[in-house]
């Protein structure tokens, strides 16, 4: 079966500095896969090619065999792909149903003219669209501020209402950059069930997070970034234990590997 | 009442005031006032969606505003076509002016954007004044005659004032359903946060390009009615005292919002006719009212409005 996603020897180099060197990894469909590395280590460029904000210098993409290499930001997110922000975006002026509604894909279909003089059709989809958008609002837990502008939301509820938006499509794979960083703790557990959640449900990610713990706890597969490549893969014990991974980490691979893995943790800028 | 109905209430009354000023007020030079103050809040609710909408600061209304005053005047008197004909043709070589232009600087950042929009403004200005040949050059085309329709002339401004005014609201009742349409959804979408739109799955460039044709549209047809009520065309129809105007109605309405634009238009019509009470002062007062409403509410009427919303609901959340 072909993968979800194929990336093939990525390489992307900013005015000479090699961001990403030669990167090749897969995504099995139905899966969630964590992407860690240090500060540096190429993880957002990777995304961020990925998805077509950044142009590939050589390398191939495939989305469910499908080559969608050094395509359009938007024309990949409607290919199925859709990948949230590290420093979170979302439309401030909106209230929580329309920051989903903007996102929400069935209207593609539709015309301009379905939109200016709202047809039947029109008007269908986005009631079917509404009363999706409040059943993912109710699942991040936003929906007592379901009328609010998105402004009033905090950091953490922010990237809440990012991934319920991200959701809204129903895309082939989701892509999160950094979906805990700067949420309370007390909801990181939250964030990982309703991942999980939404991966029972069919729904495929790929994570780019610091924060090593909720990767291990939540991942399939973890892919594991060194200074622009990819350093090893496999399953978080096997990462954990890799003495590699630790190299890259802290410099030195320190003897017991349990005590090290929690000292990753002190890498991790947690602001909330 | 709901505040829809609290609008549709607003809305009939006005129409229905709007309708019976040239039976209300007996002198032309208020009725002249009024035609200018609909012709002028088209212009400006239009700047509005591609200002306060696409979020594209565009100079090319003047432009567009100047083309349709003269491909009216033109039609009308070296081709000897009708008024609405005229009216209709500087409404389709505004289109395809406007969809060249668009297409080539549509994709430009922000002051590239205005650069580009701001020449083609002065361009036009220059095309007017030079192009002797066809625009007359300085000395304008005057003696514009009025519109007739079924043996009926417009002769007077009474009447003229009922093409403005039907005008003034079929355009303003199409561009409400735009903005408030998912297309105006999405619009401020991109304005607001285009890496996210994108993001999500929405090209850009449709949208902007098709924001500012239809503005484009539908500014040069009221330039075109404009020439009209002046019954002159010469280059100072280009005057940029027309592009300040319009902006001064969209900027202290409130970018991006539809009643206070139109709200701020009628505003700006009526305040300085409010002032002649001290004809010395009047633009003074004029002035301060700008400075002050700018100097408090930087975003507009509609935008500090939002602003204390926004304000309350954070209270109310802590």
């Amino acid at each position: 079966m072909t993968p979800l996603l194929q990336v093939i020897g990525l390489s992307k180099a900013f005015s000479g500095v090699r961001a990403v060197q030669q990167a090749s990894f897969e995504i099995e469909t139905g899966s969630i896969t964590g992407l860690i590395g240090p500060n540096g280590s190429g993880k957002t460029t990777t995304i961020d090619c990925i998805s077509g904000f950044q142009h590939i210098d050589s390398g191939r993409v495939l989305l469910a065999g499908t080559e969608i290499t050094n395509f359009r930001p938007a024309s990949i997110a409607r290919a199925g792909l859709i990948r949230t922000f590290q420093n979170v975006r979302v439309y401030d002026s909106y209230n929580l149903i329309d920051n989903l509604m903007i996102a929400e894909a069935p209207f593609r279909g539709l015309n301009w003219y379905d939109a200016l003089v709202r047809t039947r059709a029109f008007c269908a989809a986005r009631m079917a669209a509404e009363n999706r958008a409040r059943e993912l609002i109710d699942l991040v837990g936003l929906i007592g501020l379901v009328d609010a502008p998105a402004v009033v939301l905090s950091y953490g509820q922010k990237k809440l209402l990012a991934f319920a938006a991200a959701m809204m499509s129903r895309p082939k794979l989701i892509v999160l950059d950094e979906p805990v960083a700067g949420v309370n703790p007390a909801r990181i557990n939250e964030v990982g069930r309703m991942l999980r959640t939404a991966n029972q449900a069919g729904m495929s990610f790929l994570i780019v997070e610091h924060n090593v713990e909720f990767i291990n706890s939540l991942c399939h597969k973890v892919i594991v970034f060194e200074q622009g490549s990819k350093l090893t893969e496999g399953t978080p014990d096997q990462v954990r234990n890799d003495p590699r991974v630790l190299d890259a980490y802290l410099g030195v691979a320190p003897a017991p590997p349990v005590r090290a893995a929690k000292a990753v943790r002190w890498n991790i800028p947690n602001w909330s | 009442m709901t505040s829809s109905q609290t609008t549709l209430a607003a809305v009939v009354a006005s129409v229905a005031v709007l309708a019976l000023i040239p039976q209300l007020m007996q002198s032309n030079y208020i009725i002249g006032i009024a035609i200018s103050g609909l012709i002028f809040l088209t212009a400006a609710a239009s700047l509005n969606l591609v200002y306060g909408y696409a979020g594209l600061l565009s100079f090319a209304q003047l432009g567009f505003w100047g083309v349709g005053g003269y491909c009216s005047a033109l039609s009308v008197m070296d081709y000897g076509r009708s008024f609405w004909v005229g009216v209709l043709i500087a409404g389709v070589v505004n289109l395809m002016l406007s969809t060249a232009i668009g297409l080539a600087i549509i994709r430009t950042t922000r002051h590239a954007f205005v650069v580009a929009t701001l020449t083609f403004a002065l361009l036009a200005s220059l095309v007017a004044r030079d192009w002797v040949e066809v625009t007359r050059g300085p000395l304008g085309i005057p003696g514009l005659p009025a519109p007739r329709l079924m043996g009926l002339a417009f002769d007077t401004t009474a009447r003229f004032y009922y093409i403005a005014l039907v005008f003034t609201l079929s355009a303003l009742a199409f561009l409400y359903c735009l903005m408030t349409s998912r297309i105006g959804l999405v619009l401020k979408a991109i304005k607001q946060n285009d890496p996210l739109a994108e993001s999500q799955g929405i090209s850009q460039t449709p949208y902007k390009l098709a924001a500012f044709v239809v503005a484009a549209v539908i500014t040069g047809m009221a330039g075109a009615i404009y020439a009209f009520h002046l019954k002159i065309i010469d280059p100072s129809f280009l005057d940029f005292y027309y592009m300040q105007t319009f902006l001064i109605i969209v900027i202290i309405g409130g970018v991006g919002s539809f009643w206070a634009v139109v709200v701020a238009g009628a505003a700006m019509v009526v305040l300085p006719e409010a002032l002649r009470f001290s004809n010395e002062l009047r633009m003074v007062i004029y002035g301060v009212v700008l400075v002050v409403v700018m100097m408090f509410m930087p975003s507009g009427i509609s935008g500090w409005l939002e602003q204390r919303r926004i304000a309350a609901l954070r209270r109310a959340l802590q």
